[in-house]
């Protein structure tokens, strides 16, 4: 089937399946912000790299805040978002942000000034600390997708690979960028050949997560079959193609695969896998779409 | 306590479009802003094509995901099984409108509430009283005519209906008109896979 025979009603009184106009390119910034930022964050964490793990926090911190804030209809009343924790997914994504960050800045000063034997508190209580900041990273890199996959309204989205995509990208991009803030550190915590072969291995599992995305989607309804042909026959192909596949995965890959240790290749490759992923969490949100409501007739 | 709930008759509807105009009417919409809409669907193959009207509005789910969603406690539902939009604690965040699976909800832009119904940047009256009950930024949907409701009356929409496709009543009623239908006609709810138990019944 091709993407003229589906029917996108658009906002017209007709049957048919309608784009999400709700979550704009505003809340993708805020997406991509916030995986990046704990992506960032874990792989620097695995490494003791305090200033990858700083880093990470402050593009979530205040980039995702800022795009949520951007996003919001009534910025000043956003604070009503942490009431309901025991229902809402965006109160209790709010929450694992909070105890991220506050557990991250915890560890990455008992990390630079040794405060748990400083205060005589012992190491468990710094083990204790870092585990939970790695924790609340690992929840705000899968939250977000999560989130989405908890929609029933868009097919594209309800699936747990989305959640999987979440990490994946969020993992390859956090690793990709603490390839380079190693190399530009004097602190030298992680092995470059190391991080390129896990980059690698993450950007092969990126390809894998998508397919099957794609695969799923096309194969569970009428809405993710059209989300799945405008990304790859539709308006969106080329973008998706040329963005998200092709800068994405297949550049980025070529580059660390043939030119190991080159720092130019890296640096150009870190670009790509950047924005494929960016493409990604923008593309997602523009295919997808409401299914037509009539399965009842 | 009543627990409220629609019936659309299918085999009634003609298509008219009365009831989006006694709705955008009675709740003073801004313009493109629909709480009900008649959606229309051909189908079959030529020379045997009919054409089908499907009226939609909020369906006031009984395990509605847009009260699920919303993080600030704005969406509720009454004891009366409407679900209702506390304007005063909605954020505009969307979840709501991503959650619901029938595209239900409308946010309240500024710009559309000053633009006015004639594009002319200028408001009427009608609309300047109107548009005092929304929040821009907001995120807003049909809540059944809840005031008229509460008066005893039926919905804008059912009243204004001329063929009475739109039928209104408690569905814990085993003897109101709704609920008869449902029962007789084998009343169908939109999209019940998805076991939001829609108030909403379409009867063909």
């Amino acid at each position: 089937m091709a993407i003229q025979e589906t029917k996108i009603v658009g906002d017209s009184f007709q049957v048919g399946v309608r784009f999400q106009r709700y979550w704009d390119t505003s809340m993708a910034n805020a997406f991509f912000c916030g995986e990046l930022g704990a992506g960032l964050f874990f792989i620097s964490y695995l490494f003791n790299f305090v200033s990858g793990m700083v880093a990470g926090m402050l593009i979530t911190g205040i980039f995702k805040t800022y795009f949520h804030m951007t996003h919001m209809g009534v910025p000043m009343k956003s604070w009503r978002a942490i009431l309901r924790p025991d229902r809402s997914w965006i109160s209790r994504g709010l929450m694992a942000i909070v105890f991220y960050l506050v557990f991250g800045i915890a560890h990455c000063l008992n990390l630079t000034f040794h405060l748990d034997t400083a205060w005589g508190l012992g190491s468990t209580v710094g083990y204790i600390v870092q585990l939970l900041a790695a924790f609340a990273a690992l929840v705000v890199m899968t939250y977000q997708g999560f989130a989405m996959s908890h929609s029933k309204a868009i097919s594209l989205w309800n699936t747990i690979l989305m959640p999987i995509s979440s990490l994946t990208y969020s993992l390859t991009g956090g690793a990709v960028l603490t390839m380079l803030l190693v190399n530009l550190s004097p602190e030298k915590a992680a092995n470059w050949e190391f991080l390129t072969g896990g980059i690698l291995l993450l950007l092969l599992i990126d390809a894998l997560v998508l397919v099957s995305l794609l695969y799923s989607a096309n194969k569970r309804s009428e809405g993710g079959r059209v989300s799945t042909l405008l990304l790859l026959t539709g308006i969106y192909r080329q973008a998706f193609l040329y963005l998200v596949v092709g800068a994405g995965l297949i550049l980025p890959a070529l580059l660390l695969w043939l030119l190991p240790g080159n720092f130019a290749a890296a640096l150009l490759a870190a670009v790509a896998i950047l924005a494929g992923y960016y493409g990604y969490r923008v593309l997602v949100f523009k295919a997808g779409v409401y299914e037509p409501m009539t399965s009842f007739r | 306590m009543a627990r409220y709930g629609m019936v659309f008759d299918l085999k009634r509807c003609i298509g008219c479009n009365a009831c989006v105009i006694g709705c955008k009417q009675e709740n003073s919409l801004p313009d493109g802003m629909f709480f009900t809409r008649t959606l229309s669907e051909e189908y079959g193959v030529y020379p045997a094509v009919n054409r089908v009207y499907i009226p939609t509005l909020c369906n006031h789910c009984e395990d509605a995901p847009c009260e699920k969603a919303c993080p600030s406690g704005a969406t509720y539902t009454r004891d009366d099984g409407i679900v209702m939009v506390d304007a005063d604690k909605c954020i505009g965040c969307s979840s709501c409108a991503i959650a619901c699976p029938y595209d239900q909800r409308s946010q309240i832009d500024k710009d559309l509430l000053s633009h006015g119904l004639f594009g002319t940047d200028e408001l009427t009256p009608f609309e300047e009283d109107g548009y005092k009950r929304f929040v821009p930024g907001t995120f807003t949907k049909c809540d059944f005519c809840s005031e008229r409701v509460d008066a005893g009356l039926d919905p804008a929409c059912v009243v204004t209906c001329p063929t009475d496709a739109r039928i209104f009543g408690d569905l814990d009623d085993p003897g109101s008109k709704a609920s008869t239908l449902i029962r007789e006609r084998n009343g169908k709810p939109p999209m019940p896979e998805l076991k939001t138990r829609p108030k909403v019944y379409y009867i063909d």
